[in-house]
């Protein structure tokens, strides 16, 4: 995941590198999910990863929802 | 499905994230075994579990990479002002280092298309920057085809 000045240069960055474009996020919408994906103490005894249905539950509550965001499906 | 049981390796992940607190990177396989008196060849294996777990990605010789938000080598994202120093992987990780600290800092980061700065601050639980966006270049459900890449 990488920081753009602007959408004119995810654009330009995904033409000059032969990528199809991805999805872009605010930086509010960016620390929002950090706060949500690292907000607990991974070194804690208890801590484990989100499950699927977790980690759906946790991106669709910020608004990433659809095809891009799916966490199922072919890979 | 996914298995919901805490992650493995209790004792060495909370030796990981306390080196990433303290120390701005996660810790070697030498100093993990020394400062929990244990074997380098078990912690590399532990490395190796919690790899396999998605809790660690190593590198080629077996010794961590990256013990996400932290990088154990310089990135492109640098996190000053949190407590120590540190490396985020990506621009998600270089937020999720004061999220996960709790703390405020400034991300010094630039364009990936032009170069031009573009410093991020967190301050009192909010972010701010005079600009940026982030672009995610693979779907969700590939991150972890290739999490370097990622």
């Amino acid at each position: 995941m990488l920081l753009f000045s602007s959408e004119e240069h995810v654009e330009r960055w995904c033409r000059d590198w032969r990528f199809s474009r991805g999805a872009t996020l605010s930086l509010e919408q960016g620390w929002r999910l950090a706060g949500a994906w690292y907000g607990a103490d991974r070194g804690d005894a208890s801590w484990r990863r989100p499950t699927l249905e977790e980690a759906e539950v946790l991106l669709s509550g910020l608004g990433l929802v659809g095809a891009f965001w799916s966490l199922r499906g072919e890979r | 499905m996914s298995d919901p049981a805490p992650a493995p390796e209790p004792d060495v992940r909370a030796f990981v994230y306390d080196s990433c607190r303290t120390r701005g990177l996660p810790p070697s396989a030498e100093e993990t075994a020394s400062a929990l008196d244990r074997r380098v060849a078990e912690i590399r294996a532990a490395f190796a579990r919690l790899a396999e777990a998605h809790v660690l990605v190593l590198q080629p010789d077996g010794e961590i990479l990256m013990a996400p938000p932290y990088s154990a080598v310089p990135t492109p994202f640098p996190v000053r002002g949190a407590r120590p120093s540190a490396y985020g992987n990506c621009i998600w990780d270089a937020l999720g280092i004061p999220a996960m600290g709790r703390g405020d800092a400034t991300i010094l980061g630039s364009c990936a298309c032009c170069g031009e700065r573009l410093d991020v601050e967190v301050a009192g639980g909010s972010v701010r920057a005079r600009g940026g966006i982030i672009h995610f270049a693979l779907p969700a459900r590939k991150w972890w085809d290739n999490i370097v890449f990622t």
